[in-house]
């Protein structure tokens, strides 16, 4: 374990710009106790001293050196391999919107998005969370597109019923694969592009929602609606098997249909009134008193 | 082995160097897009069944994507913070104490920060501004800036031998090797068609690297020899974020890819795959080999989960 660790205090940081040895020293390395490396390393000895005693001496030192935009650029032509690398993805100015001739052009932004103008690790920018952003379509959600995670991986798995719902807007315009992106990835959107992308989100969003309501709605509407019916015949069924149950057993039972009294009191035809029916047939029904209006009630005047 | 849940997505988790059961953890909220970050340090249980207890945690106004254990001072932390600013926390100190000292240089986000294991007195933490730098604790300001590569810096290395050499991976696809002495960089070694996340020198061989990148591949180069790598690695389905090489066995490698597993690998033998963990349900992004135990390894990730556990059982088992 620890070889006497300080206790540490308030002041070590002090106490550490005055000694320059060193307060307390971890537990040896496993690999300090083995033997040297396999060859002859191409590396000069190490030098005495502190690390900023050696830097000093080499007459390397710039103390708080800060690293400006300009400087970059400069660096940049020093690039011993003269490889294109990506534009940054905070280089907002050089997102090179021109490329993409209009927002309504989806196609061309749709496979830029995802691959590798967000490059790298770590993440300020939506896809660029995931490594060169093998996602497709960004990181949903905050940045352009309505899903947990955009295209590519999870793609239209997230949000199971919703269909594709995790899809993000570069997803079905990624053409590309991102994990192998041979040729030169294209350049991010512009600010007002991904504003859009982001409000195209938002709206999707809503209109999904409204769409699930309203679905939801119908779906219920129906099943009330069929219920109602099944209960209907039901209750007939009851009836007629009862009927049929009562007649074996020998019970007569009135038959269901009860024929109103027509008009004028007037029996209508039916397999109870065969006399009636006769006469129906045998001569035209006399049109009752008064007018037409009379027929469907007993003539109020008698 | 116990886990621990952080309330923030994981980004990177290391073994204390003085103290076997103790260990790091740095997070960022809103899986560092934007919002703050928290840095924890945890303490292993004396029992497996125990839960991890958290000995202390700090805040950070921006999320934190790496932290360093001192080499010289058991409670002392580096913290490379989002903001561009590299932090000096005391795990001994409450937080209203903390951070010690706050080192403000870099205008972009501090991705990875490395602390010198041979001399001790001295860190190196590289960014999104395409540079490395080099800080000692004694100077309130930047040693020395080592600005050649043409992106983002994702990762600078010392070597474990040799105090005044180290190396860096970058997102232009190569890996510099840097001798704090000379003005430019001593080897430039393109490694990758992709840009390359990670890197690591062999502890047993201080002329090994492997460099971990977007390809989904890691490879090992021979810094005398760098025509050709030593061994290609392939197996993970997505881009290799973190690549460690073990403390004890020479050839023996952990990494971790955004395709959620953990892999160990050796590249000497035919089979280089070793193990392979798929415990996270989101990007694995940290993995640490402990150097006081052997075998012993911590990872972390974007499931906002930390898990400690032995080389060969299951991390998830209680």
């Amino acid at each position: 374990m620890a070889s006497n660790p300080q206790p540490p205090s308030e002041t070590f940081y002090e106490e550490l710009k005055q000694c320059s040895s060193i307060a307390a020293a971890p537990p040896p390395k496993p690999w300090e106790r083995s033997g040297a490396s396999s060859g002859p390393a191409p590396f000069k000895p190490p030098s005495a001293g502190s690390t900023s005693d050696v830097v000093e001496a080499s007459g390397t030192a710039r103390p708080g050196e800060i690293i400006t935009s300009t400087d970059r650029t400069t660096t940049a032509n020093r690039n011993a391999l003269g490889r294109p690398v990506p534009t940054r993805p905070w280089e907002q100015q050089s997102y090179g919107s021109n490329t993409y001739g209009g927002y309504g052009s989806t196609l061309n932004y749709g496979s830029g998005y995802g691959t590798g103008m967000y490059g790298g690790v770590g993440g300020m920018y939506g896809s660029s969370m995931y490594g060169n952003s093998m996602y497709r379509g960004g990181y949903g959600g905050l940045y352009g597109s309505s899903g947990a995670y955009g295209g590519g991986m999870y793609g239209g798995g997230i949000g199971g019923p919703m269909g594709g719902y995790g899809m993000g807007m570069g997803g079905p315009y990624g053409g590309q694969d991102p994990n192998g992106p041979y040729g030169e990835p294209p350049s991010p959107p512009g600010f007002w592009i991904s504003f859009l992308r982001v409000m195209q989100g938002v709206v999707n969003f809503f209109g999904r929602i409204s769409i699930l309501i309203d679905q939801n709605t119908q779906a219920f509407h129906m099943f009330m609606t069929a219920l109602l019916q099944l209960f209907d015949r039901s209750g007939m069924l009851y009836g007629e098997l009862a009927r049929f149950v009562l007649r074996l057993l020998g019970i007569r039972t009135k038959p269901r249909k009860v024929h109103p009294p027509g008009p004028d009191g007037l029996p209508l035809p039916g397999p109870d009134n065969p006399h009636a029916a006769r006469g129906c047939i045998e001569k035209p029904k006399a049109a009752p008193t008064g007018s037409w209006d009379n027929v469907w009630e007993n003539d109020a005047s008698r | 082995m116990p886990i621990f849940k952080t309330p923030f997505n994981g980004y990177s988790v290391k073994f204390s160097p003085f103290y076997e059961n103790r260990l790091a953890v740095a997070t960022a909220q809103n899986f560092g897009i934007l919002g703050n970050g928290r840095l924890h340090v945890l303490s292993l249980p004396p029992s497996p069944a125990a839960p991890i207890s958290e000995i202390a945690c700090f805040d950070t106004a921006d999320g934190v994507y790496d932290l360093a254990w001192s080499e010289s001072h058991d409670s002392l932390l580096v913290a490379a913070v989002a903001d561009g600013s590299v932090k000096l926390y005391d795990s001994s100190l409450p937080p209203a104490n903390n951070p010690l000292r706050s080192l403000h240089e870099h205008t972009r986000e501090v991705q990875s920060v490395d602390y010198n294991p041979t001399r001790r007195d001295s860190f190196l933490s590289a960014a999104w501004d395409d540079s490395v730098k080099l800080w000692t604790v004694d100077r309130p300001a930047s040693v020395r800036t080592f600005k050649e590569h043409t992106y983002c810096v994702y990762s600078a290395a010392w070597n474990p031998r040799h105090a005044d050499v180290f190396a860096s991976a970058s997102g232009d696809c190569t890996a510099r090797i840097w001798d704090v002495r000379e003005p430019g960089s001593t080897m430039i070694i393109p490694a990758h068609e992709f840009e390359i996340l990670s890197l690591d020198w062999n502890k047993y061989d201080d002329c090994v690297i492997a460099t971990a990148s977007v390809d989904k591949s890691i490879r090992v180069w021979d810094v005398r020899n760098y025509r050709v790598p030593v061994a290609v690695l392939n197996g993970h389905g997505y881009a290799v974020r973190k690549v460690k090489f073990s403390p004890h066995r020479g050839s023996l490698m952990a990494s971790c890819s955004y395709d959620m597993t953990v892999c160990l690998w050796d590249y000497m033998v035919e089979d280089s795959l070793v193990g392979r963990y798929d415990h996270h349900t989101e990007f694995a992004v940290g993995v640490d080999m402990s150097v006081l135990v052997e075998g012993l390894l911590a990872s972390t990730g974007w499931d906002e989960l930390v898990y400690v556990w032995q080389h060969g059982t299951d991390p998830r088992a209680p």
